[in-house]
């Protein structure tokens, strides 16, 4: 075999090596691996360093502490504070804007007039800008000049102080982030609504099931894998709350609307920048939300796994 | 959740420095540029700010080819944050703006200017600044900004509430309970109607507005030697109790939890008076008001004063002396005249404060703003430039909005603030 033939086969194969699926579908795939690489993997992998050490994100000294941060956050008032409000958020806004969507997409699934302007009605809260929703709600639920106690106190209830009354302002905050999410949780229930085959809800009705067993008995199950998805959608979003907090409440008042990636802003953007050097404790604790988020997210496919149903 | 973007870009600044190393020496260089240099200026002005500010930097520009400056509009409430990535990417501004109570922060950063050297320069005029403002510019007996802006607190009022409601003018002999008698006298809950309003975001605004009573009263936010907290002794308690009276027994306070509705709501007539700077007078068109220094404690009328910064990293090439060349004139009498009458800004400089003539023509530009102009002769302390700061003051708002809302009485919840603070010092020093 000559020297020619040779390089003739190795010209081939690479001609061939280049004209398959395999280097096509990395071609395609090149730009967002590279933005996941840049923007997620390194980050990721920078914040656990910075978790064992200590360092102010100003000055450029890093002193390896090892397990100190993480030691430190167990007797830390203000930490436990910013936890407890989370768990306090998530247990409030995953139920309540789940069911609500529920219901709002079990009412808009019908053919009446002007449905879809219902439809989206529901959805724009969701592509309005946090901060346009932070600036309504604060005037909406103002103590003193806020449409809401007007109209409460047209039925004689109130006057409530909202994100101005330290027990009340999680609850302020929670009605405003379900109102914007709203719209995302009945899209994906309106389509799973939808994937309900009619002839399974006539079968039952025909059997004598009533409208409430219906649901409960067909419709309900057949909504199983979207309940999941926005069951562990939303506490992954519960969990992580940032932007309403800073923008709105900004943690207060009194600290009850703290919660933990907000905690975790304010200690490595306001206060640890110098040579206080809480930089390091930030991450540390943004680690322990993020070892958190994964078990609770791999517990809860766990449980998907065994209660809900799949059909083929 | 739509500001993860934000913060990964964050952190993406922090991998910059790791992979490049960087030098960061901060030795003062007396090198020239050679060539022509075009300076980055970080700056957080805006209408009739940005008006004077981009004026004056036209001038410049026009008369000094060799150095340009190139201005860039920066959120002074984010300026530390925005630079805190400027520096992990390893390119911070030539001149940034930043909050005097940012400094013992920015104390350590990679390549800010000690600028000690240069105030010694007869030609900068160093000690015809007001004092004030040179002193929070100094850190650990270093000076690391050049002053770029000063206020102070004083009282504005509506007089047209004030002549409804039958009540004298405030004075200057007025006490604390001379303005806690006419704030009750101006609330009516049917109206809406506030007699006073107070910032409760728990911020270091909460803090410092509180700040001056605790002064008067002869109290001192920390011990002598900076070990201590000192605000929870009975003076401080007591300067707590009158806010904590107006609040939550006369109901006559407007508590701003946002810090931003009070303009709005003055200029609409519904608060009878502030506690507040020159910087909103511009925000009150509508209403007719007067402008009165803070009523006090045993005729001691003390005010605060709240001074901001120009902050200079060296770049090399010259750039950090063609920066202060260039600061030297702006902040330079003549160009300080300029400023302050185009913006309402008080003087920065001794000798621009005391000019009889500018001070007559200052008054004509904004109504009252001559009274806040001469109530900087009442700022007698300063805030402690401490790297713990911000948890000093984290604690402190907290104590004064507890206190506020009725949650805790004054005296418990500055205990409770003194012990963190004790701890933030014990920590950060």
């Amino acid at each position: 075999m000559s020297a020619a033939t040779q390089d003739l086969g190795t010209v081939t194969r690479f001609r061939r090596f280049l004209v398959s699926d395999h280097v096509a579908g990395w071609a395609f795939i090149l730009p967002s691996v590279v933005l996941i690489v840049i923007f997620g993997i390194l980050p990721i992998v920078w914040g656990l360093i910075l978790s064992f050490q200590k360092a102010g994100l100003i000055s450029p000294e890093r002193e390896w502490v090892g397990f100190e941060n993480y030691a430190r956050i167990a007797s830390d008032p203000k930490a436990r504070q910013a936890a407890i409000n989370t768990i306090y958020y998530t247990m409030l806004f995953v139920p309540i804007s789940i069911l609500l969507a529920l219901f709002v997409a079990h009412a808009l699934n019908r053919k009446i007039a002007l449905i879809r302007f219902y439809r989206l009605a529901v959805f724009i809260p969701v592509v309005t800008s946090t901060i346009a929703t932070g600036i309504m709600f604060l005037w909406l639920f103002d103590k003193n000049f806020g449409l809401a106690n007007w109209l409460l106190g047209k039925i004689g209830l109130g006057p409530f102080g909202f994100f101005e009354d330290p027990n009340q302002a999680m609850i302020a905050l929670v009605l405003m982030t379900v109102w914007g999410w709203l719209g995302f949780d009945t899209i994906i229930y309106l389509a799973a609504l939808q994937g309900v085959p009619n002839e399974l809800v006539e079968a039952a009705s025909i059997d004598g099931a009533s409208r409430w067993t219906t649901f409960w008995r067909v419709t309900w199950p057949m909504l199983g894998p979207a309940t999941l998805l926005l069951v562990v959608w939303s506490t992954i979003s519960a969990l992580q709350l940032f932007d309403e907090v800073f923008f709105v409440t900004h943690g207060g008042p009194l600290g009850r609307t703290s919660v933990v990636v907000f905690y975790v802003y304010r200690l490595a953007f306001e206060q640890g920048l110098g040579s206080l050097s809480l930089a390091g404790y930030a991450a540390a604790i943004a680690y322990v939300l993020f070892l958190v988020i994964l078990i609770l997210t791999l517990a809860q496919f766990w449980l998907g796994r065994r209660v809900v149903h799949y059909s083929s | 959740m739509k500001a993860r973007l934000l913060i990964v870009l964050a952190v993406i600044g922090l991998l910059v420095p790791a992979c490049t190393g960087g030098s960061d020496e901060s030795s003062p260089t007396d090198e020239t540029a050679s060539g022509p240099v075009t300076l980055t200026m970080w700056h957080g002005y805006t209408d009739a700010e940005a008006d004077w500010f981009n004026g004056a930097i036209d001038e410049w520009n026009a008369q000094n080819p060799d150095i340009q400056i190139d201005p860039l509009f920066v959120n002074n409430d984010k300026a530390l944050q925005k630079l805190t990535v400027a520096l992990q990417g390893g390119e911070p501004p030539d001149i940034t703006y930043q909050f005097g109570s940012s400094l013992p922060q920015l104390a350590g950063a990679p390549g800010l200017m000690d600028l000690t050297a240069w105030t010694q320069q007869p030609d900068v005029g160093w000690d015809d600044f007001i004092p004030g403002a040179t002193q929070a510019a100094t850190f650990e007996g270093k000076v690391i900004g050049v002053p770029a802006l000063i206020d102070n607190l004083a009282i504005v009022y509506n007089k047209t509430l004030f002549g409804q409601a039958g009540l004298d003018f405030p004075s200057d002999q007025w006490t604390w309970d001379d303005l806690r008698a006419a704030a009750k006298a101006l609330t009516d809950p049917a109206t809406k109607q506030f007699g006073f309003s107070y910032p409760m975001d728990a911020s270091e605004d909460s803090v410092w507005h509180y700040d001056p009573l605790l002064w008067q009263n002869g109290g001192s936010i920390l011990n002598e030697d900076e070990t201590q907290a000192a605000f929870n002794s009975p003076e401080g308690v007591e300067a707590l109790q009158v806010l904590t009276s107006m609040a939550v027994d006369d109901q006559s306070v407007y508590l701003d939890i946002q810090n931003s509705n009070y303009t709005d709501i003055f200029n609409s007539g519904k608060i009878g008076m502030l506690m507040t700077g020159p910087w909103d007078l511009p925000s009150f068109p509508d209403v007719d008001y007067g402008v009165e220094i803070l009523p006090g404690f045993d005729g001691d009328h003390q005010s605060i004063a709240g001074p901001d910064v120009w902050s200079v990293f060296d770049n090399g090439g010259g750039r950090a002396q063609a920066a202060l060349t260039f600061l030297q004139w702006l902040t330079a009498p003549e160009q300080v005249k300029t400023e302050d009458l185009a913006t309402a800004h008080l003087p920065i400089r001794l000798s621009v404060a005391q000019d009889q003539s500018f001070l007559d023509e200052f008054a004509k530009a904004l109504p009252g703003v001559d009274v806040f102009a001469q109530n900087l002769e009442n700022v007698e302390q300063a805030r402690p430039v401490l790297a713990a700061y911000p948890q000093i003051s984290e604690a402190m708002g907290l104590a004064i909005v507890s206190a506020l809302l009725g949650e805790k009485d004054p005296q418990a919840a500055l205990d409770e603030a003194a012990a963190q603070t004790n701890d933030a010092l014990a920590l950060g020093g």
